[in-house]
């Protein structure tokens, strides 16, 4: 293999002085697989329920500690651009699911690792190409028939809280297991609370809102129709039952005109009256406030002295929001329409909220906006340290964009690894009925699927070779049998320890969704097939321009 | 051939990886642990830290040191935010939280070293959590809040407890009175701002007092205060938010312009003005100059006077009150203080009632206040305003005397622990016994309860239970006391079921802490294990760090990454 002298005769040449050219099995495509293992290995570990956590300091010395591999990924800065392919894949099934990124990558990397053994047995990449995508579009078949059956429909979501509570634990059980079954039921009361009763209403990922105060044990989180506030009002009024309320996105104050201006004051009585004008207007508009009904303020600006001197008078309370999209999210909690200008609100324009009170949790103040028939449902998160709230934000994230998932298409299969084993000796099966030389990546690609039970088995310290015996055998009778991890009914009882088996997920409500899968597979495939695409790799001289912009995307979550 | 090494990340990225990574950790917490180790308890010793500014800290309050130690060890800092957020949920019981973590880890250490799967270890502790949480609430004593009389009784002993670790632990009972009766003065929401807390440097400890009412040190004042009333009886207070000194009235007044026309006109206007202004002075003939400047007055002389009528007896306001208006109060029998705190203020008009107001148009009963008497005395080298006997005395204030500016920054922090503790101890009235008293407790249940236990939890449960120990051994070892001897004792009361046995620091030897009144709120005790098995879960179930380099540094690229040489 050493023999080989890749380099075109004067190619080299043709480039300028430290530009970089690869050619051939040897030199790109080993090594390109090479890498995507390597970011593999970062992310095993912290695969599924027992998975362990990784702390990642980022280039902002800011501290992440989590097990979510789209987050770890995003902060480590992967420069590799075969690795970078993989950590788009699992990028793009962030942004259509929000969940099983770390499968995307897991997957992909397992599919190249078995890729290069072929290679190495002589197939051409185009070959174990063909063959991968053979395999997928009978995956892709394969996948809907072994949906588990519980009834789930779009409109009955709100009926089967139950079903939809445990789908949403599986997906923060990889996250922060052992807090998962407390969590699941928290976060979808929330969404289910989000969610309009008519089926037509879309569910959109922003309604439920997390507010992370610190302090406390997770078990303490609650979860509030309505919004949740870091702040404290202006006013001296803190509490309002059967609050009316009027938003106005502009300050609370003597109306100002954009242009800088003075008054001209041609007379000494004109000096003498201007203040006592200025405070009669202030006056008169928010006592026509008060008629109508209002008793509380919020406002996207500042609330001047004078007015909030009239408002403590009317006993109106006054809340200041300093982001715009806070602004918005309260004015949809309470139905309300923002104001751009200091005036009375119609009927229809005014909110409408049961109870807005300042509440103190931990040492924090907290605005809290009640409204049981709200759109917008947060969740008050609380842990000790600041890594763990992240953490657990993440975790909630996923699960609500699971639910959103959900709601697009509330089709179940089975999870702990049970549709991936099916799966496996599914397509084990078809690749024999398949002639050509893309047998043998078929092969592959089935076997890819046995390494998500077993990393499972080996996350949580079980022989993994013999939990996959097992389940092969298992899964002639039975094809929901999956790895489970932990029997929760045996911990409430305090008896029985927690086990590590392999046993029916559909009895122990181990729900994995058809779309995460079905996207996670198609991706990380296309990933892995664009990878071994690759035959040459040519790198220009990098050029000594001005430093590239940092991606600034990457908190803005507002 | 020789297999180049592969680099996906960038340059200069650090990456430490598994069981040792772990380990590593858990040798960094302890680190820390050793730093505030010595300051729990009654015998604890004080560490005196000098920031980057030079600035030098006295204190015992762990989350204060911690704070103060700067640690940039990714894996110590969760310390740091676990001992912030008992700070923030109970602000007592900083020490023990971040000792307890690391007295778990410790124990959890063996373990790893062993080859047991974090995980495991992992599910055991919250598991145990789970239980010692419930076995505090199971034994926490509820005190009747019903009387008042016994109510207090309770407070005092709480505070008197969290004191008793502190500087001021010689005159804890008569701090303790002092806290729960202030916190007693504030309404339901037990809101912590509407405490006053102001220092006096001189005197001893015990002249410092509390007021029920407002004190705040005597303001800038210009000529004409000496002649002021220092003493009135049931005044009437006006809570200003307007300044009472000639000025403008309004340095943003507005003009609106129709057309572009219009505002050459304007400008023409304005240098006309001007000019009328200059001439008309030039020729003497300041008539109309004149009025604007008796308007000026006559807008202040307005206002004063309407304070005045309205019977107003004290002013106080956010802005300055110039020597014009101090005089004219002077000459009135009235009291002025202007460029008052905010929330001085703020607090003086949840005392005495009233609002703040910014105009003086219509006074009435409900926007001035009163108390019952208002005077200026002398604290130490400084002047106090104080407003005592007010209606709606919902606030209080400390003055807190002491001998260095070091000393009293460190009794403000033991009193803030200690006020935090009674407004917890209101909201919730089960107490448990302290000096040890409920760790040694929790401790055998959880011993006897691992011994139900089959595989690998039995062990880290009694880990769990062991490092519970640390508590009543810290303070034995702080107080020179033989550690071994007194837990052995204590273990064998909790065995014969006496679980309010703790450590007693004065006679060296074990006592039923409950009848001692060693007393502490049960939900301090939760928190605290809340965190520290969180924090100490965090930990361990890290097994990767990876060190991004910072930004700053140059950006290396893909070319540089693949380094095919």
């Amino acid at each position: 293999m050493a023999l080989r002298v890749p380099k075109a005769p004067g190619f080299a040449s043709m480039m300028k002085e430290g530009s970089k050219y690869m050619h051939g099995l040897e030199e790109a495509v080993y090594r390109n697989i090479g890498a995507c293992k390597e970011l593999c290995e970062t992310t095993t570990s912290s695969f599924g329920p027992n998975g362990l956590n990784k702390m990642v300091i980022n280039h902002i010395e800011k501290l992440f500690v989590t097990n979510d591999a789209a987050s770890i990924l995003r902060e480590i800065d992967v420069v590799h651009p075969a690795a970078k392919i993989l950590m788009l894949a699992s990028d793009m099934q962030e942004k259509e699911i929000g969940d099983g990124t770390n499968y995307v990558i897991l997957f992909g990397s397992k599919l190249l690792e078995n890729a290069e053994s072929l290679l190495r047995m002589g197939l051409s990449p185009s070959e174990v190409i063909d063959g991968y995508n053979l395999a997928l579009k009978k995956t892709l078949e394969l996948l809907p028939t072994f949906e588990i059956k519980v009834n789930l429909t779009k409109e009955n979501l709100r009926d089967n809280e139950k079903v939809v509570s445990k789908v949403l634990q599986t997906a923060i059980g990889s996250k922060l297991f052992g807090y998962h079954e407390f969590l699941g039921e928290l976060v979808t009361k929330a969404c289910l609370t989000v969610t309009g009763s008519d089926s037509s209403s879309s569910f959109n990922v922003d309604n439920v809102r997390i507010c992370k105060i610190l302090g406390g044990g997770l078990l303490q989180s609650t979860m509030i129709p309505g919004m949740a506030l870091k702040r404290e009002v202006e006013s001296e009024i803190t509490k309002v039952n059967q609050a009316r309320i009027a938003v106005f996105s502009c300050p609370i104050d003597i109306q100002v005109t954009e242009t800088k201006g003075t008054v001209l004051l041609k007379s000494a009585d004109e000096l003498l009256a201007f203040s006592k004008d200025e405070e009669a207007s202030i006056e008169i508009q928010i006592k026509a406030l008060s008629d109508a009904g209002i008793n509380v303020i919020v406002s996207g600006g500042k609330v001047g002295e004078m007015a909030l001197h009239f408002l403590n008078k009317y006993k109106i309370m006054a809340v200041r929001l300093q982001s715009k999209f806070d602004l918005r999210r309260v004015a949809k909690t309470i139905d309300a329409v923002v104001l751009p200008k200091l005036r009375t609100p119609t009927h229809e324009e005014m909110g409408a909220c049961d109870s807005i009170f300042v509440d103190e949790i931990g040492e924090t103040h907290v605005i809290i906006f009640k409204h049981a028939k709200s759109h917008i449902a947060t969740l008050i998160l609380r842990g000790s340290t600041d890594q763990i709230l992240d953490d657990c934000e993440r975790a909630v994230d996923d699960a609500v964009n699971n639910f959103k998932a959900l709601t697009r298409d509330p089709v179940l299969l089975p999870g702990g690894g049970a549709t991936e084993i099916e799966l496996a000796s599914k397509l084990t099966e078809y690749a024999r009925t398949c002639p050509g030389i893309e047998q043998y990546a078929i092969q592959r690609f089935a076997e890819t699927f046995e390494y998500i039970p077993k990393i499972l088995a080996e996350n949580s310290g079980v022989k993994s070779t013999e939990i996959l015996a097992k389940l092969y055998v298992g899964h002639h009778d039975n094809p929901n049998l999956g790895f489970v991890v932990g029997q929760m009914q045996s911990e409430a009882t305090q008896s029985n320890d927690i086990t590590y088996e392999t046993g029916d997920v559909k009895l122990n409500e181990l729900y994995d969704l058809y779309v995460t899968k079905k996207w996670a597979v198609l991706f990380a495939t296309k990933a892995a097939c664009t990878v071994l695409s690759v035959d040459e790799i040519i790198c220009a001289k990098p050029a000594g321009g001005p430093k590239q912009k940092e991606n600034k995307g990457w908190d803005n979550d507002d | 051939m020789q297999q180049p090494m592969i680099i996906i990340l960038k340059e200069g990225t650090d990456s430490a990886q598994g069981k040792s990574q772990v380990l590593s950790n858990i040798s960094a917490c302890q680190a820390v642990a050793e730093a505030i180790r010595t300051t729990l308890g009654p015998r604890g010793m004080d560490k005196l830290i000098v920031d980057s500014h030079s600035k030098a800290t006295i204190s015992n309050d762990g989350a204060t040191i911690l704070k103060l130690l700067e640690i940039i060890h990714p894996a110590a800092r969760t310390l740091v935010d676990i001992a912030k957020s008992q700070d923030a949920e109970v602000g007592d019981g900083t020490t023990s939280v971040v000792l307890l973590t690391v007295e778990l880890l410790k124990n959890s250490r063996t373990f790893i070293e062993d080859g047991m799967h974090p995980t495991i270890i992992i599910r055991a502790i919250r598991k145990a959590t789970a239980l010692a949480i419930k076995k505090i609430k199971e034994i926490a004593v509820h005190i009747k809040v019903d009387d008042p009389k016994e109510q207090r009784a309770l407070l005092e002993k709480c505070a008197q407890t969290t004191l008793s670790s502190k500087l001021i632990a010689r005159q804890r009972e008569f701090f303790a009175k002092m806290v729960v009766d202030t916190v007693l003065m504030l309404d339901d929401l037990l809101p912590l701002n509407m405490i006053g807390i102001k220092k006096v440097i001189g005197g001893s400890l015990e002249e410092s007092c509390l007021i029920s009412g407002v004190a705040f040190k005597k303001t800038f004042s210009y000529a004409g205060f000496e002649m002021q009333q220092k003493k009135l009886l049931k005044p009437k207070i006006a809570l200003l938010n307007i300044e009472l000194e000639l000025k403008a009235e309004r340095d943003n007044a507005e003009i609106r312009l129709d057309n572009v026309a219009e505002y050459q006109k304007i400008v023409d206007a304005e240098w006309s003005i001007l000019y009328d202004k200059l001439e008309k002075l030039h020729l003497a003939g300041v008539k109309e100059y004149q009025k604007i400047v008796d308007a000026e007055w006559s807008i202040l002389y307005d206002k004063l006077e309407k304070l005045h009528l309205a019977g107003v007896k004290v002013v106080l306001s956010k802005l300055p009150i110039g020597d014009v208006a101090t005089q004219y109060f002077a000459d009135r029998d009235m009291f002025c203080a202007g460029r008052v705190q905010e929330d001085d203020l703020r607090r003086t008009q949840k005392a005495c009632g009233g609002a703040i107001i910014t105009t003086v148009e219509n006074l009435s009963e409900q926007t001035l206040g009163t108390s019952e008497v208002f005077e200026e005395i002398q604290i130490g080298s400084e002047r106090y305003n104080l407003f005592t006997g007010c209606p709606k005395a919902k606030t209080a204030t400390m003055i807190l005397r002491g001998g260095s500016d070091q000393f009293i920054d460190e009794v403000d922090r033991s009193l803030h622990d200690a006020i935090m503790i009674v407004r917890r101890a209101v909201k919730n009235d089960s107490i448990v016994a302290g000096g040890g008293a409920i760790e040694m407790a929790l401790s055998r249940t959880l011993r006897d309860f691992s011994r139900t236990v089959a595989g690998k939890e039995q062990l880290i449960i009694a880990a769990y239970a062991k490092a519970f120990e640390v508590i009543p051994r810290q303070l034995c070892e702080n107080a020179g006391f033989d550690a071994t001897n007194i837990l052995n004792k204590l273990r064998q009361k909790h065995a014969e079921n006496n679980i309010w046995y703790g450590v007693d620091i004065m006679r060296e030897d074990v006592s039923d802490n409950f009848n001692a009144a060693v007393w502490e709120p049960a939900v301090v005790k939760i928190n605290a294990i809340t965190a520290a098995s969180e924090a100490a879960c965090l930990i361990l179930s890290v097994d990767e760090t990876i060190k991004v380099p910072k930004s700053s540094a140059e950006p290396s690229n893909a070319a540089k990454a693949m380094n095919m040489a």
